[in-house]
């Protein structure tokens, strides 16, 4: 198939607190209240242009890339909006496919912790899967038998005369 | 004191010794199954109708693939774009060349299973492969065999058209109903080498503006050179007889041809 598509990621729509309303209570009334959320928004168009619509959506979560986190069909414009759990950061990917063609794209996102802190996070993870140089293994080897020498040298010193 | 530095170094070596042994089983449960599946799609199982009209089944579609390997990557690797492929976890899947029939099985066998590994356990997202020429079998001296028969009202044509180019492909994550490559501990997953013979042929259900028919020769040209009802040639025999045009069409769209299900691949 030679008609490309593009899966445009549009924009972060923002988020602030969420804000309630405080009412009368009664005892077969509706309450609607609302609150303001972070969502992502894609468009999906083929190589000349033409919107996607009515595409088949799927998408997954980073912490399940095998299941479905959600399925939808894109809008006229070839549009859909949806919004990420709050707590799974990682990369979300969105996959659009209509009439045999389709492509899939990754959006990462982070939950609302500090920048300062997932750095830090990042960091830690990229040492713990960092593998050892044999050099690196020797060093640590000979300082542990170092450590085990100096011990056993302090227990068997001689006491020197008072 | 000469006993306690012979102690302290056994037990300090015996100590890392663990740690490493330890380390390995964790690694080693953390696997799964990569399997393989190359699939011509509905066009080679089921045959269809070029842009031109021509009828065409399959006897055989052999493609010959080498260096197939599957990658997981991070950030995703496009393969519209022009950032090469960096991948985090790397798993061969085919070291030596292997000739693979499209069309065998019946009209909706699934895709052909070509060989399956032990892969660490990740998101498979790319793929890369070759279409080489066979040393030897029903394809030798070529990447793609296509054999079978076109028709097109009171002609009927029995053909065997050889490609000995040689194909490279590199593509991103599978596009499909399914979603493929992602390996959890245990467990099998696909990657999929596709092959969009439309690319050559043209496809007579989609518009003849469609960039697909644009882009693809159909059957005319190639029943032009038939004799008898018999078409039998090689890539040297269709460089010398088709006109530039469509010669140069055809290495474009044999270049194409490699998709990873919907999605693309660069070559």
């Amino acid at each position: 198939m030679t008609n490309q598509q593009n899966l445009k990621y549009l924009a972060f729509f923002l988020l602030f607190s969420s804000l309630g309303f405080s009412r009368q209570v009664f005892a077969h009334g509706a309450n609607i209240v609302y609150q303001y959320k972070q969502a992502i928004e894609v468009k999906a168009t083929y190589d000349d242009g033409t919107p996607m619509s009515k595409a088949q959506v799927v998408i997954y979560a980073p912490d399940n890339p095998a299941i479905p986190w959600q399925k939808g069909t894109t809008d006229e414009e070839g549009k859909f909006s949806f919004i990420p759990s709050s707590d799974v950061s990682g990369n979300w990917d969105i996959k659009i496919r209509q009439s045999g063609h389709g492509d899939i794209i990754s959006i990462p996102w982070q939950t609302d912790q500090p920048t300062s802190v997932v750095e830090s996070q990042e960091n830690i993870s990229n040492l713990a899967d960092s593998t050892y140089t044999p050099m690196q293994k020797i060093v640590m080897a000979a300082s542990g038998v170092w450590g085990f020498v100096g011990t056993a040298l302090f227990f068997s010193r001689q006491k020197s005369p008072s | 004191m000469k006993k306690l530095l012979i102690s302290a170094c056994a037990l300090a070596f015996i100590g890392y010794g663990l740690s490493e042994n330890i380390g390995t089983q964790a690694a080693n449960a953390q696997t799964g199954t990569l399997v393989l599946v190359a699939n011509g799609e509905d066009f080679i199982r089921q045959g269809f109708v070029s842009k031109d009209g021509w009828q065409i089944d399959f006897d055989h579609a052999y493609v010959t693939l080498n260096q197939v390997k599957a990658y997981s990557t991070e950030p995703a690797f496009d393969p519209a774009g022009e950032t090469p492929l960096e991948p985090k976890q790397t798993v061969a899947l085919i070291t030596q060349a292997k000739t693979i029939d499209l069309a065998e099985g019946e009209e909706n066998a699934e895709p052909i299973m070509v060989t399956q590994t032990g892969a660490p356990v990740g998101a498979y997202n790319a793929l890369s492969w070759k279409v080489v020429p066979a040393q030897a079998g029903s394809a030798q001296g070529n990447s793609i065999v296509l054999a079978g028969t076109a028709s097109k009202n009171e002609q009927k044509i029995d053909f065997v058209i050889g490609f000995n180019q040689e194909l490279d492909y590199t593509c991103g994550e599978y596009v499909g109903e399914d979603r493929k490559g992602i390996v959890q501990a245990g467990n099998m997953a696909q990657v999929e080498t596709t092959f969009h013979f439309d690319h050559i042929f043209g496809d007579n259900s989609l518009p003849t503006e469609d960039a697909l028919n644009q882009e693809s020769i159909g059957f005319e040209p190639l029943a032009s050179l038939a004799q008898n009802g018999q078409l039998k040639v090689n890539q040297t025999d269709l460089e010398q007889k088709l006109d530039q045009e469509n010669y140069a069409k055809l290495q474009q769209a044999l270049s194409g041809l490699g998709h990873v299900g919907e999605g693309h691949c660069r070559s």
